[in-house]
């Protein structure tokens, strides 16, 4: 059977250090979905994003990720990314003594140019960036690696409102007016959903997503009324 | 005379294995075998009591306009150099001296032995960018003496990324009254066995110095860096030594040093040894680039930072 999906996570387990972080994740994104994974601190949403993009701390006990139908569970970070697998990071690290402009030579699959960055270019990768910086360093390399899926940890962190409208601005500009990239939203405040209005919500509690929803502000409102620790009790999450 | 855009082309002193292959002089610029100017000028005598074998003599008698190239290559298999190469910098005058050392080929088993002085008069100024390209069987011994004279300054930079199978490289800098040095060596071992001692005295009042040491240790490389300073007057010094191992078997060992003999001098070190960040390593290939591509960007990063 041919599949639709451009990502499918199947019942997924890792571990880190030795300790279990996820807990049978299932996960499943159409070409050009916007997708938002909602839960509270240390429920795994971050280690699922990094498990996505293939980095090695992370290690998958059981279960498949498939990518346009290709399981994709053992491939190197590179070779997701050259699959069109690209995430920003909420935290990314300092890279001593190599200018954001070096970077994106080695690494551009596009030539993009984002005015944002330009005061950034000559600087060393997120040295002494601020919260702002760092989110459009991070954005132009993600653009400049032409992607097929985002994954966006924590967008809004670290930035002022005006600062994530221009940056939801220039993703919805960049990458969605072809409806061609998917993007899975992670979040644990919900505000960035009202910028992007994603086409299914999940909520994802210990490890495991536990609620999709299609209607993400009802499923918001309902969160900030009666916060993560119902949606474990509640039966009504798929 | 030649013009500036000439002299820019070609070296000012090029030794290709024992024999001298080009000389350039220009006007106020003097330049001579070193054994030459052993005999011709008797002050070298003073600083070198036996007669030098081979290598450059160099003298920056009045202002240039462009920067001085020198060269050593080895290019022969087995070739043993055994050079002194002196470097005058007159009152008052600002050089640049780009100065390179290399084998021609990665496995010519060539021995390169180098006694340098360089001595900057008076109010001078030199930035001297030593370069060194060896192969993986050379064995390589430079031993290098700065004088500093009072109110001069110095720049020196080392850059030595294609090391050989054994580096052996000896500095010492006097810095006297007002003069100033900063000192830069970047080391990328590979597979190699390295020696750095260098040492700065600075001998009169307000002397200033930087050394600055950053250490790549890959391969099975074995690396060893003693760096001294030594205060003798209300002087300033700063040892900033850093290492960075990329494999299992390669060791790197800093040992700065710091000797006070005035209560007035501020000296200061900080050292450090890290292995590459598994964060920044992911961090890069999340971005595509291979971990070989993603280990090269992070070791040329730390070497220029």
């Amino acid at each position: 059977m041919v599949s639709h999906s451009l990502l499918k996570i199947e019942n997924l387990f890792v571990k880190a250090n030795d300790k279990e972080i996820l807990k049978g994740v299932n996960l499943e994104m159409r070409p050009g979905e916007i997708q938002a994974l909602l839960g509270p601190n240390a429920s795994g949403k971050t280690a699922l994003c990094q498990v996505i993009s293939g980095n090695p701390k992370y290690l998958v006990t059981k279960g498949k990720i498939l990518f346009k139908g290709k399981d994709i569970t053992r491939f190197s970070p590179e070779k997701r990314a050259d699959l069109g697998i690209a995430m920003t990071w909420q935290w990314p690290p300092a890279v001593k003594g190599v200018k954001l402009s070096l970077l994106l030579d080695k690494i551009a699959r596009k030539k993009v140019e984002l005015k944002e960055a330009d005061s950034l270019l000559e600087r060393e990768v997120n040295l002494n960036f601020s919260g702002g910086e760092k989110k459009i360093s991070e954005l132009i390399q993600i653009l400049s690696l032409n992607p097929k899926l985002i994954i966006l940890d924590e967008l809004d962190s670290g930035l002022d409102l005006k600062r994530l409208e221009r940056v939801v601005k220039i993703i919805k500009e960049e990458l969605l007016k072809d409806k061609k990239v998917s993007i899975l939203l992670i979040t644990h405040s919900g505000v960035i959903l009202n910028y992007f209005k994603p086409d299914l919500t999940n909520v994802m509690v210990n490890g495991r997503i536990i609620c999709q929803k299609k209607d993400y502000k009802k499923l918001l409102a309902l969160i900030k009324k009666q916060g993560y620790e119902k949606c474990k009790k509640c039966k009504k999450g798929f | 005379m030649k013009s500036a855009k000439n002299v820019k082309k070609d070296f000012n002193f090029w030794q290709v294995d024992n024999r001298i292959e080009r000389i350039n002089e220009d006007k106020g610029l003097i330049i001579l075998p070193s054994p030459l100017a052993w005999e011709k000028f008797a002050w070298l005598r003073e600083w070198f009591k036996e007669k030098p074998k081979e290598g450059y003599f160099i003298w920056v008698k009045k202002q240039l306009d462009f920067p001085l190239s020198a060269c050593v290559t080895i290019a022969s298999a087995k070739v043993k150099q055994s050079l002194t190469n002196i470097l005058v910098i007159e009152k008052n005058i600002k050089a640049k001296a780009n100065v390179m050392c290399h084998a021609a080929k990665n496995d010519l088993a060539g021995t390169h032995v180098a006694i340098g002085k360089l001595v900057l008069k008076e109010g001078s100024f030199l930035e001297y960018n030593h370069v060194h390209k060896w192969g993986e069987k050379d064995l390589v011994n430079p031993d290098y003496q700065f004088v500093l004279e009072k109110d001069s300054r110095l720049i020196y930079n080392y850059q030595n990324l294609f090391p050989a199978k054994k580096l052996n490289l000896v500095n010492s800098v006097i810095a006297k009254k007002n003069s100033s040095a900063q000192i830069s060596f970047v080391v990328n071992g590979d597979n190699s066995e390295i020696s750095l001692n260098e040492e700065i005295v600075l001998k009169e009042e307000n002397a200033q110095a930087v050394l600055k040491l950053r250490l790549v240790g890959r391969k099975n490389s074995q690396i060893t860096a003693k760096s001294r300073v030594v205060a003798k007057a209300p002087v300033k010094g700063h040892l900033d030594c850093q290492g960075l191992l990329v494999d299992e078997k390669s060791t790197i060992s800093l040992t700065p040093e710091l000797v006070c003999e005035n209560r007035m001098a501020q000296i200061t070190h900080e050292a450090s040894i890290g292995r590459i960040s598994e964060e920044e390593l992911n961090y890069l290939r999340m971005r595509g680039l291979t971990e070989s591509e993603a280990i090269d960007l992070i070791v040329s990063g730390f070497l220029k930072a």
